[in-house]
């Protein structure tokens, strides 16, 4: 499969769970991937087993100094941008009552201010054939106790997706929502054990976690002329948890 | 590496646009492919166009005796199913006012029950761990005005894949929707009841409606089939997929 030949691609959070698989997947396919993530440690074990066509950039999602390096590299290596998979994204557990400022600053500055930065300061560097991918959720459109800044947050990604699309018109990017379900990632797996990672998957119709390849194979779509006439569309990859 | 290495497809609707595109592209995929159709001349031309591992039935899908000789022939060359897109469908123009008994019977036969019974009778002959793809359509959640039973169907279409998606949990069958926009196939000329003059304003507006400014191609519309029909979406179930050119997602 080499439907991704000659492709220059980024992927935010691409040191560790989707990201990585995401990246696996991508230079499988044929593309030369830059991931980017706030570990250096964790980065450079990525690229280890990334191999020759990878490189890694250091820096955070939500801040534009940190972008305009990540660009900065893909600019001087590749002079052109093919994919953006707009992935950095993360969450913690509040319940409303104890809900700080610091908490709902925290998870829209890397989830929806980070999406929109990584799409933005990307935009110059790309053409036609162009192919964005944001991480959404199945929490974009389900309630989950704990996590409603979160949830929020990941519904704010789905609809970026529609004005983009549109102010995107003519320019022949296309832009998508992967949402994914329960999935896992060493971080999840880590933090759910064995009997949550259980409880988890048997709410999904497919009765297990998702594995980061099988979301990695449904972003490899979304980057690739595969899905060449789909636009604004959200591809939720979560075992059917949010679609029955 | 092809992505349904051996596998055995049935695809209804098979003779023209979207069925036909999705036919080659299985094949290509490395699967057998059986396709039917209602229009002989027409299915027979598809396969020889195709050319190999393909194989013609002629039937209605709203006739349940043509489905049993659908799936007896494919019992009889195969002796199983792996994937199955039930894609034949039609919709004629018929405003509120003026719509008869007739045409939303014959909308609801073929898209609704036609469809029912496509999957219903597959399930003997499914292997567990296939896959399923209704073809629904962006109508199920647009207003189109003058086409109100055949959106109502692909409404009807899109949850059945909900239930369905619970019902054969147990067996490992994935079923989606995927629901096209405006495509370039021959039916909005041929089958919709329009004359060639509305087809052409039809065509022009829906492009005006799309993001994208186009109607999408049959093989855009397959390739997105050919990843719900394969592994690469194991974990994607009970979807709605739009491949609409963004018509009915902003």
């Amino acid at each position: 499969m080499t439907r991704l030949n000659g492709k220059t691609a980024v992927i935010t959070g691409g040191a560790t769970g989707i990201g990585l698989a995401a990246a696996k997947r991508f230079i499988e396919e044929g593309a030369f991937v830059f991931i980017f993530g706030r570990r250096q440690d964790a980065l450079d074990a990525a690229l280890a087993e990334l191999g020759l066509n990878a490189r890694a950039v250091k820096g955070s999602v939500s801040d534009e100094a940190d972008l305009d390096r990540l660009y900065a590299a893909v600019k001087a290596e590749r002079g052109s941008l093919d994919i953006i998979f707009a992935n950095a994204g993360g969450g913690s557990q509040l319940k409303l009552g104890e809900i700080t400022a610091a908490h709902i600053d925290e998870t829209f500055n890397i989830n929806v201010k980070g999406t929109i930065f990584t799409v933005q300061k990307a935009l110059p560097l790309m053409g036609e054939g162009g192919s964005i991918v944001l991480t959404g959720s199945s929490a974009g459109t389900t309630g989950a106790p704990g996590f409603s800044a979160y949830s929020a947050s990941k519904a704010a990604v789905r609809n970026l997706a529609r004005t983009w699309a549109e102010e995107l018109k003519g320019t022949g990017i296309r832009v998508n929502v992967l949402s994914p379900g329960p999935t896992a990632t060493e971080l999840a797996t880590a933090a759910l054990g064995e009997e949550g990672q259980k409880a988890y998957g048997s709410m999904t119709a497919l009765q297990r976690m998702g594995d980061p390849a099988e979301i990695g194979a449904a972003a490899a779509f979304l980057a690739s002329s595969d899905s060449s006439f789909m636009t604004a569309s959200e591809l939720a990859v979560d075992g059917g948890l949010a679609q029955l | 590496m092809k992505k349904l290495e051996d596998k055995v497809a049935v695809i209804t609707g098979g003779s023209s646009g979207i069925g036909l595109a999705t036919a080659k592209r299985f094949v290509e995929e490395g699967a057998h492919v059986v396709i039917t159709g209602r229009r002989e001349k027409e299915l027979e031309a598809a396969a020889t166009f195709i050319g190999g591992n393909i194989t013609a039935v002629v039937g209605d899908v709203s006739r349940l005796e043509d489905l049993d000789r659908l799936y007896a022939t494919v019992q009889e060359k195969y002796g199983h199913i792996d994937i199955l897109f039930a894609n034949a469908g039609a919709g004629t123009i018929a405003p509120l006012a003026a719509a008869t008994e007739a045409h939303f019977d014959q909308t609801f036969d073929v898209n609704v029950k036609g469809l029912f019974f496509t999957v219903q009778k597959a399930l003997p002959l499914f292997k567990d761990g296939g896959s399923i793809v209704l073809n629904s359509s962006v109508s199920n959640v647009l207003g189109l005005p003058g086409f109100s039973a055949y959106a109502a169907s692909k409404a009807a279409v899109r949850n059945f894949a909900r239930a369905w998606t619970l019902e054969l949990k147990d067996r490992g069958i994935r079923v989606n929707a995927m629901s096209p926009g405006p495509i370039e196939t021959p039916a909005l000329e041929t089958t919709t009841g329009l004359t060639p003059e509305q087809a052409e304003q039809a065509a022009a507006q829906f492009a005006s409606q799309i993001p994208m400014g186009r109607r999408g191609k049959p093989e855009e519309i397959a390739a997105a089939v050919t990843f719900l029909a394969s592994d690469e979406s194991s974990y994607v179930t009970g979807v709605d997929l739009a491949v609409d050119g963004g018509m009915a997602q902003v």
